[in-house]
Formats: C-alpha cells, structure tokens, sequence
C-alpha cells in the first residue's frame, strides 16, 4: 500500500511528461492485470496494420502472459466510432485500442465538434511504432516513378481507394495531389482490404496503403509501390524509393499505440505498459512488427501521452492543407 | 475431381476430436433452441457468439452453423406434435405434420422429418460445394455496381414473395433500410437520425431489431393466441418406421425440395421460409396425391423439411463467397469471421480453404449426428413442449434481456429490444412481416456504400449499373421478380379470399431466422 502510495505521488510530480525516465513503471513487473478478458478496439475492420498489431498483442499477452484478450473491430467515421466508444468504457484496463492517427491526430482538425477529447478522456499507455504508407499502381499502367504518375494524372483522371475520409492513406492522397498540383478522385472504403479488392477487381486506379503490409502483391507482380512517405526507405523493403529521394517532400508516417479510457490506475496503467512492452520484446513480436513495415521505440507512458498532444498540432497544417477539413 | 479432394480435407478438419466437439454442441444446442417456441437460429447465435471468440475459426463457424440448421431440425418436432411451429419456417410442416401426428403417426412424421432434412441438408451442401468456386471466380470481377445489383436483387426477392404480398414486402423493406441510416455515416463522419440520443450513434444493433422483431415479438403474440394451452395429446411416438409406400411417396419430394431449397437458400434475402412454402406449393401441384395434402400428407412432411434445411447449407454460398449475407443470422456468421481476422468474400477460398471446405465437410458430419441424436431424443424433446408457457415465456425473455444487455452493457438496449418487440406484434396484428424489415436493416449499409461508390467511380453516371453486364443482368431479374410479385398480388386481391394456411402463430416469411 505504501509503495503504490510513493508511486502516485511521484507521478503526480512528474505529471507534465518532462521525465522520460520510466518512473512510476520501474515498479511494475510484466504479467496480467485483468481477471476478465481484455478487449481491444480496433479503429479498421480486420486485415489493417492496427488489426494486426491488436491480434498480435492479444495472442502474445495470453501465451506469454496469461492475460486474455479479445480483439474487437468497430471500423466507421475514421477511427472516432471505436474511439468515441472506449471513451466511455470503464477504466479498469479491460478496455483499450489501438491507438493511431485516424482518431487522435487527424479527427481533431478534421471534425469541428468530436464527441471525445483526445487527451482528457484517455490514458495513452504504450507506444508501439510507426510505419509508412505509398502509393500503389498497376504493373500494367507503364508507372514506375513519381514523375510518372504525375504525367498520367495530368493526361487522365485517376482514381484512388483509401481506407475512408480522414484516414492517413486518404491525407497521403490529397498531399500528393496538393503538392504534386494534379487532381485524383478519391474513393473512401471501409480499411484497406476493401479497397485492396476493388483495385485487384480493376474498380481502382492506384490506392494508398502501408506499403509493408502489401509486399506480397508487390512480389506477385500485382501491384507496384512507385513511393513510400517515410523519412528514409523501409529496411524490410529497399526497393521502394521514398517521395523525398524522388523530389517531393512528402513524409507521413502512422504510429500505433495502446490507449484506453481516462482515468485507469496508473498502477494497472504501468502494469499494462510493462506487459506491452515485454511482448513487443518477443522475438516472434519483433519479426512481425517488422514484417508489418513498423519501427519499434521504447516510450514511456508519459513521453507517449506528450508525443500524442504534440502530434495534432504537427497534423494540423497538413490536414488543412489537404483540404479535408470540414464536415 | 478436385472438389472431392477437398472435400476430404475439409472431412480431415472435421473429424479433429475438437471441432466435433463443437459441431456436436452447435447441433444439440440448435435444436433445443428450435423445439423452442418463439426463439429461433437468430436467438441461438447471439447466445453462442461470445463463445465463439475464443475458439479456432473454422471450429467457431463450425459450431455456429450446426446451430443454424439444427434449429430448423428441431423447429420441425414443434410443429408436428403441437402445432406450434418452432422455427417460422418449419411453420409448413404444420400443415400436414400435425394432422399425422392426431392420426397416431408422429413417429412416422418426425422419421420422414429426419430423413427429409437429411436428404435436403446434403442437396444443399453438394450445390453448395460445386457452385461456390465459379461464384467466387466470377466475383473476383465484382466491383460496386455488381455488389449494388446483388443485394438490390436480394431486397426485391426478399419483399415480392413475402406472404403479406409484394406491397407491403418492400414498405418493409425500405422500412428496414431506413433504420440502418440510423448512426454515424461511414463516408462522412456526419451523425444521422439519432436524435441527439448518444446510444444512437452507433445506429441499433442487429440483435436488438433481431431479438425484438422475431423473439420478444413472437412472443407477445404465442401468449395471446395460447392462453388456454395446447391440449396435452397422448400422441403415440414409437412407432417409427415409415410404410413401404411412404418411403416411395417421400423420395420424389425430398429431391425436389432440397433443389427448390437450395436455390432459394442462395438468393440473398429469401430463406428457409421461402423455400419450404414454395416446396410445398409446387409439390402440391405435381404430386398424384393432391388431396391428401392438409390431412397428413407424408410428401407435404417431407418437401418442407427437406426445403428448409437445403436453405440453411445454401445460405452459406453468398455470405462467404460475396460477403453478402442473406439473412440476419448470415450477418451474425460475417461477424464472428470478422472478429477472427477473415474477411468473407471472394478470396477466402483460396486463403482460407480450410475454414471453407471444412464448414462444407460438417455439414455431411452434423447432418449424420442430427439424424442419430434426434431419433432417441425425440421423448426429451415432448417432454420440453409440455413445460407450461407460464414458467417457459418468462425464462425465455430473461434470456433475450441478458443476451441484448450483453452487447454493450447497456439498460438503454433492453427498452429498444422491448420497444421492437411491440413494434413486432403490431406488424403480425397487421399482417406486416417483420422477416424483409431485417434484411434490409442488414444489406442496407452495404447497399448504400456500394451505391455511393459506383456512383463516385462512374463521376455520378447512374448508367453504370445498367451498363456493366453482370449488374446490369442482375437489375433485369429483380425488375422481373418485382413484376411477378406485383402481378400476383394484384391477382390474389381481385380473387375471392380463399382459407389460407390454417395456422395463426406463424406468419413468417423469409431469412428470419
């Protein structure tokens, strides 16, 4: 009793997110936190990165940690569906998400009245990593590079599938024609496998998506990644070139993190954050994450809650810019 | 022969102690749930749903569609003993069931049932083994015109041949598609219709419609029409072994229905309902013995049962090879996939053909264990019946209002689920079927997205629907269907009023359950 006593003390000095230094969770040890399984929202319907990420935590916490967990997809109005409706679960740690840019950085410039608060109604637990989306064309097209692609969209009207108004593969869109100055219809779906369907069926142009999670189509000859919006080419895939090193800069990367309602213990909180991390440790964890594209950097839960504050402000110019304000 | 190849794959899956655990369990549990009164297949997957979250996904719809059909099995042993159908499909097997039954051959009757649903169930699952891989081929072209056309085709078929005629079919139906534009719109972000109650944003659950619509619904009106209670009949079910010659009058009947079955099992919207009403219809008009059919017909036993239960195996084609559900209990099945990380559609042949053909192979499997579970339990199954509504009803609706409150811990789902059941009741008292309601609440989004995007891909061209052959094929057979179901309708209210079927719980059409 007194130690959690000292521990919420010291948070409520280190509150701020100066400190770096893992404080509170030094005490923490890995294990299981919930006698009840854990539900983790997803934002997409199944087959997206935060899916994958979610089904991957949630088998490796009961394998390795005895924590149950389930995944539960609620897709709809770019990730404030799922979390709009953890917001309101209870905060005893068996609700959480995966946390990415569609509901916490995109929605809020993006939707003038939320029915969430961003930061006020979550606790951000764990940062996972980031990846990064590209555009994808047909092999047949002839495109191979950006200034291609700019050619054909000047010549003809291309379309575009994205995983839905607000999403990051739609914000990546409107970027490129914004500073590519061509203009591309945008066809919103439901995640990416969707829209990924539509393209294999010939309804699709190009889509945008995150290029890791698509390199067997791209080794099947049935899709071609012209660019990828990182800062430096993915190390799993070196053949896709990035926007920056073909002229145009262009970098817009997703990180995922485990987040739920305001207000969990920060002793469970601290608790879950071990865990997370323990399992991202896994080596079969590593390989995946890799596998999905995705960098993976020990944050502490209060660099990660810092991290996701500054990050709407980073979004503003570019979701604005975009023009997908509104609504 | 590569069909049968896999097939016997899929047989390997089965054949795992586990998943006949659990085909076992899924079969039992849908025919308890089926002899029930009230309650149908719907009911029994929103109970079993949860559970399914933690076992493998071919185990988990394995499971989940042994509940389907064995509903309909169990629906049948209601209907003939009691006169109560069970399952509203299994409400034709009233017809001639039950005058069986008064004439000292329920035995007979629930053999012939057996039999019947045997025969259809493996109809249903050879048709669907042989058509799904071209469907699925084919579908790989699909883009949203064709999705648009399918579920449009589905709406039409499932309001022209309700039973309340084509009129008040499709008021139904547009009153279901209503109801799903209830919530967040998934293209803008836009809050529509949830008249600033917060618990609308997420529109009305499938179950709370489902459970309110069929099982709270149904049971206000089992209440008011039973409040005597059905006469305990000495009903004499030992003997058991049909005639020589009711063994040949029933072979004819279970091929065609479980052919009739199959494809209105298939066409999204229609279900086991349809099929066993249409069976017996036809049957009525080929068979030699037409005037036996109402007085305990062994071939008015045999079409129906064999029809629904062919239904229940086809219903499978397009919910997994289209990711179009047919009917509300098929959305439920989309979901439980979902939750598993498998998408149905048209790849999941190919990345998933262990979860499919080992689904197609438990049907052979779970057909089998229906078959030799029914027959020594058919006295439980009696003795389950005689338990009085008074102490039954009540159980029943704690369980519906532990199911609905499950979804989200919420109060508020429960008075929806109430205020649907009152809404049901009124819709039977006005001969309104709340069966095309649900499927348009169920295909309504998905039409709607599919509209909107056919119609941004063709830069607002509504030609496009017409102009690409296979949806444009599609829309001339619904146009077809719909003119037929006018026509008919039209026809009936001219005509004289004729005595229509002589049953009154049982007003149900279509993929309800």
């Amino acid at each position: 009793m007194t130690l959690s006593l000292t521990r919420r003390a010291l948070m409520a000095l280190t509150s701020a997110a100066v400190f770096a230094l893992p404080a509170g969770q030094a005490l923490a040890e890995p294990g299981a936190w919930s006698d009840e399984p854990v539900r983790i929202v997803v934002t997409f319907p199944p087959g997206g990165t935060s899916d994958l990420v979610a089904r991957l935590l949630a088998k490796h916490l009961d394998e390795s940690f005895g924590q149950k967990a389930v995944v539960d997809n609620r897709p709809g109005a770019a990730g404030t569906v799922a979390a709009d409706f953890v917001a309101d679960q209870d905060a005893d740690g068996t609700t959480l998400m995966i946390a990415n840019n569609a509901p916490f950085t995109i929605a809020p410039t993006q939707f003038e009245e939320l029915p969430y608060a961003p930061m006020n109604d979550f606790t951000h637990v764990a940062y996972i990593g980031a990846s990064a989306p590209g555009l994808f064309v047909k092999p047949d097209s002839g495109i191979t590079t950006v200034s291609e692609f700019v050619e054909a969209a000047k010549a003809n009207s291309i379309s575009y599938g994205s995983s839905g108004v607000g999403s990051i593969s739609h914000i990546l869109g409107e970027a490129v024609d914004a500073s590519l100055h061509v203009e591309t219809l945008h066809i919103p779906y439901q995640g990416s496998a969707p829209a990924i369907q539509d393209f294999r069926a010939g309804v699709l142009d190009t889509f945008y998506d995150m290029v890791a999670q698509n390199s067997d189509m791209i080794e099947d000859g049935e899709a071609v990644a012209i660019a990828i919006a990182a800062s430096a080419r993915f190390p799993g895939m070196p053949d896709v070139p990035t926007f920056k090193e073909q002229g145009f800069d262009i970098v817009i990367e997703n990180w995922v993190g485990l987040t739920g309602p305001a207000g969990i213990d920060p002793e469970i909180a601290a608790k879950i954050h071990e865990t997370t991390l323990a399992v991202l440790a896994l080596p079969e964890v590593a390989t995946t994450l890799n596998d999905l594209g995705i960098t993976h950097q020990p944050l502490s839960t209060e660099a990660f809650t810092g991290f996701v504050g500054t990050q709407i402000d980073v979004w503003k110019p570019l979701i604005t810019a975009a023009g997908v304000k509104g609504k | 022969m590569e069909i049968i190849a896999n097939f016997s794959g899929g047989l390997g899956t089965v054949l795992q102690p586990q998943t006949l655990l659990y085909c076992f369990i899924g079969v039992f549990l849908g025919t308890f749930i089926g002899v029930l009164p009230g309650i149908g297949s719907m009911a029994a997957i929103a109970m079993i749903l949860p559970l399914s979250f933690y076992l493998e996904p071919t185990v988990a719809i394995v499971m989940i569609a042994g509940v389907y059909y064995g509903a309909e099995y169990g629906g049948s042993i209601a209907s003939i003993l009691m006169n109560i159908p069970g399952t509203p499909s299994s409400s034709i097997t009233c017809i001639d069931g039950y005058p069986m039954a008064r004439q000292g051959r329920a035995g007979v009757a629930l053999f012939i049932t057996s039999i019947a649903s045997f025969g259809g169930g493996i109809i249903g699952m050879i048709v669907m083994a042989v058509l799904s891989p071209g469907l699925a081929k084919l579908a790989l072209q699909f883009g949203p015109a064709e999705y648009f056309s399918v579920i449009f085709l589905g709406l039409i078929a499932a309001s022209a041949v309700s039973n309340g005629g084509a009129l008040r079919g499709i008021a139904m139906v547009m009153a279901g598609l209503m109801l799903s534009t209830v919530g967040i719109d998934l293209t803008t972000g836009d809050l529509r219709f949830t008249l600033g109650v917060p618990e609308l944003r997420d529109g009305v659950h499938l179950v709370i419609v489902a459970m309110g619509l069929f099982g709270v619904g149904e049971l206000i009106a089992s209440i008011k029409a039973n409040q005597t209670g059905r006469g305990r009949q000495e009903i004499d079910y030992t003997k058991f072994y049909p005639t020589r010659r009711e063994w040949r009058a029933s072979f004819g009947p279970i091929w065609r229905g479980g052919l009739i079955g199959s494809f209105f099992g298939a066409l999204p919207g229609t279900g086991q309902t349809v099929a066993a009403a249409v069976g017996y219809a036809v049957e009525k008009k080929v068979s030699k013995n037409k005037d036996q059919f109402g007085q305990g017909a062994v071939e008015g036993v045999a079409v129906p049962e064999s029809a629904n239960n062919s239904a229940t195996q086809t219903a499978f084609i397009p919910t997994l090879t289209l990711g179009v559900p047919g009917s509300a209990s098929m959305a439920m099945v989309i979901g439980a996939l979902m939750i598993h990380g498998i998408t149905p559609g048209p790849r999941i042949l190919t990345e998933h053909p262990e979860l499919f053909w080992g689904l197609v192979a438990s049907f052979l499997v779970g057909n089998i264990m229906l078959l030799v579970l029914n027959i020594p339990l058919i006295g439980m199954w009696v003795r389950l019946l005689q338990i009085p509504y008074k102490l039954m009803y009540p159980a029943i609706i704690v369980l519906i209002c532990i199911g609905v409150y499950s979804l989200n811990n919420n109060v508020f789902d429960i008075w929806m689920t109430l205020l649907f059941g009152i809404a049901g009741y009124l819709m039977r008292l006005y001969r309104f079927e709340p069966a095309p309601l649900l499927i348009g609440f169920v295909l309504g989004p998905m039409m709607e997205e599919q509209l909107r995007r056919a119609l941004l891909l063709s830069r607002g061209d509504a030609m496009v629907f017409l102009e690409r052959p296979i949806s444009g094929g599609l829309l001339a057979v619904s146009a077809l269907i719909l003119a037929y179901g006018l026509w008919t309708t039209l026809r009936k209210s001219r005509a004289p009023k004729t005595a229509h079927s002589n049953n009154k719980t049982s007003s149900n059409t279509g993929a309800s359950s």
